[in-house]
């Protein structure tokens, strides 16, 4: 892999076989073996033949409506799912803000949070403590509420903490999947900010947002999924402008097509 | 800040995969990297289960305890008199409890661990047993306040009823940091699989439920190793806790030391439970992330 690139993905396909039984049990299992039945399933083809590099300290906005993968293919690059076919090749350290927010566990403070966080993440201990206070000062968290149990938190507080969370990691790729719309006005500036920060610090991030201004504003290069694949990839305004076209007319334009 | 401050450059390569082990090297580097999470993440789970309550630490010693009066009632009833001592046996049933319970705890909690770690395993990436061994690090938490109750029961038997025999200090008591290890080995080793199991069939903690009851009157815990005769004592040996209770009995009530066979077959069972387990694990865990 070139040296400039941060990510190399090739012909990358991604299904799921999800299963149509209400719950998969062995009792079920089974009662269909009993049957000589076989368990019904659907493949479902998440990201269909993606290819696509990234290079360093670019900024690439992902965009594309409601299941097109976009989830999907953040989770594969950040090491969580694997490939179905393809390959993905990751040069850097990884952080990721993914759609439902980091894996906080609700029964615990957003201080402990962020320590279990920052270890799964492999930080040490040391490394932590030196951010904790740093994280809950950008997450402009109301006094005290960081020692509280995460359950007591507005959505909007989670949301600030996790975004917190993921860029204080100092990663040389940033995932953020749907994390710029929590928070209000004054935080999303704020956040924004420090987005442009990382990005002159040269690291590579990853923005999946319906927000499409997100896009138009911090991207220098977007992408536009469809059903698994990718069907454009160029100027983050071009791209937008085809989206949002796609959006109101209902179909893919016909210059996308063969692509 | 430059730039490329402690910038490790670090290629990751992710392919597709079948049910093969990924490479083992960086997966144990991982794992042993992030160890301190599994601690830390026992440590919390104990505080959100106990959140604050002194009630919740005394239950954790009280419970094993009244579970040991109950079965002693049982077994005594069943069996009274015989050629052991009653204090002796109950010592035998007391430890024999809190050792099977710190193996049953590893499983049980274990096996939840993956399927209860929800957004954790969605949303990061971190080599997977992680999970389960952390549920392993709280069991031990869990077991080590039973010791001194071990040791109170001991000493207030001995007192009550002073005909007891007691092993005083022998340098055999060194086996049992040997054994406790055994004991967490093979617990973490089988919580491996059942944590496996658990997200393939939803139903497996259900099932479990029986197999740790069946598993506990096969073990030597209501019953002493001594009183199995003829091919019944390929029970001390079928079973994965089998040598590892045979010694807690051994040394902890006895203070015996231990032959050579209980000692292969404790260190033969953990290591068979971590190789086994682990490679049905580890082969399987890229799998869990899109089967929550
Ligand atoms: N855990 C899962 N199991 C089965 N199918 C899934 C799972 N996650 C997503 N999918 C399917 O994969 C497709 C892409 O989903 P996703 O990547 O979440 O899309 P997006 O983030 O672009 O909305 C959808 O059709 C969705 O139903
Ligand atoms: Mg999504």
């Amino acid at each position: 892999m070139p040296d400039d690139l941060a990510i190399r993905i090739e012909n990358l396909s991604i299904t799921y076989k999800v299963s149509l039984e209400a719950k998969r049990t062995m009792k079920n299992a089974l009662m269909r073996a009993s049957l000589k039945q076989k368990e019904r399933t659907r493949i479902i083809e998440a990201v269909k033949g993606l290819t696509l590099d990234v290079p360093h300290g670019s900024v690439l906005g992902i965009v594309g409506s409601n299941g097109a993968g976009k989830s999907t293919l953040m989770r594969c690059i950040a090491g969580i799912l694997s490939p179905t076919e393809g390959r993905v090749v990751v040069n850097g350290k990884i952080s990721t803000l993914l759609a439902l927010g980091v894996g906080f566990n609700p029964a615990l403070s957003g201080r402990d949070n962020i320590i279990l966080g920052g270890l799964a993440s492999g930080l040490n201990m040391d490394e932590i403590a030196e951010k904790t206070d740093e994280i809950a000062e950008f997450a402009a968290l109301p006094d005290g509420f960081i020692d509280l149990p995460v359950r007591t938190y507005s959505s909007g507080m989670y949301g600030r903490l996790s975004f917190a969370v993921a860029v204080s990691m100092t990663p040389d790729i940033l995932l953020l999947d749907e994390a710029l719309s929590a928070g209000d006005a004054a935080f999303k500036e704020k956040s924004f900010e420090r987005m442009r920060q990382l990005c002159a610090e040269a690291r590579t991030i990853l923005i999946v947002s319906h927000a499409l201004a997100t896009v138009t504003d911090l991207c220098d290069t977007a992408i536009w999924m469809h059903k698994g694949a990718m069907v454009a990839k160029g100027k983050p305004e071009e791209i937008v402008d085809g989206y949002l076209k796609f959006l109101n007319v209902g179909s893919l334009p016909s210059n996308y097509e063969d692509m | 800040m430059p730039v490329n401050e402690g910038f490790v450059p670090k290629i990751q390569v992710f392919e597709p995969h079948r049910a093969s082990l990924p490479p083992l090297i960086p997966y144990l580097k991982e794992f042993w990297t992030r160890r301190a999470f599994a601690s830390e993440l026992a440590r919390f789970g104990d505080k959100a289960e106990y959140l604050d309550s002194r009630l919740g630490k005394v239950w954790l010693v009280l419970n094993p305890l009244l579970l040991g009066m109950v079965y002693y009632l049982v077994v005594t009833i069943i069996r009274p008199g015989g050629s052991v001592s009653g204090m002796t046996r109950l010592d035998h049933l007391l430890i024999g409890l809190f050792t099977f319970y710190f193996a049953q705890n590893c499983v049980t909690a274990g096996a939840l661990s993956i399927t209860s770690g929800g957004r954790l395993i969605l949303n990061q990436a971190f080599p997977r047993a992680l999970l389960p061994f952390s549920s392993a690090i709280q069991a031990f938490q869990q077991f080590l306040p039973t010791i001194p109750v071990y040791i109170f029961v001991l000493l207030a038997g001995k007192w009550a009823y002073p005909t007891t025999i007691v092993p005083g200090w022998t340098w055999n008591f060194l086996w049992i940091p040997f054994i406790l290890i055994c004991t967490g080995l093979t617990g973490f080793g089988l919580a491996l699989v059942f944590a496996t199991l658990n997200v393939y069939f939803r139903d497996t903690t259900k099932l479990l439920t029986y197999i740790t009851r069946i598993w506990m009157y096969l073990s030597p815990v209501l019953w002493l190793p001594s009183s199995l005769r003829g091919n019944m004592k390929i029970l001390l040996w079928i079973n994965p806790l089998g040598p590892v209770l045979n010694a807690t009995s051994r040394v902890w009530v006895s203070g015996e030391s231990l032959t050579q066979p209980v000692v292969l077959g404790c260190i033969l069972w953990a290591v068979a439970s971590i190789v086994i387990g682990g490679y049905f694990f580890i082969s399987r865990e890229r799998d869990f992330a899109i089967r929550l």
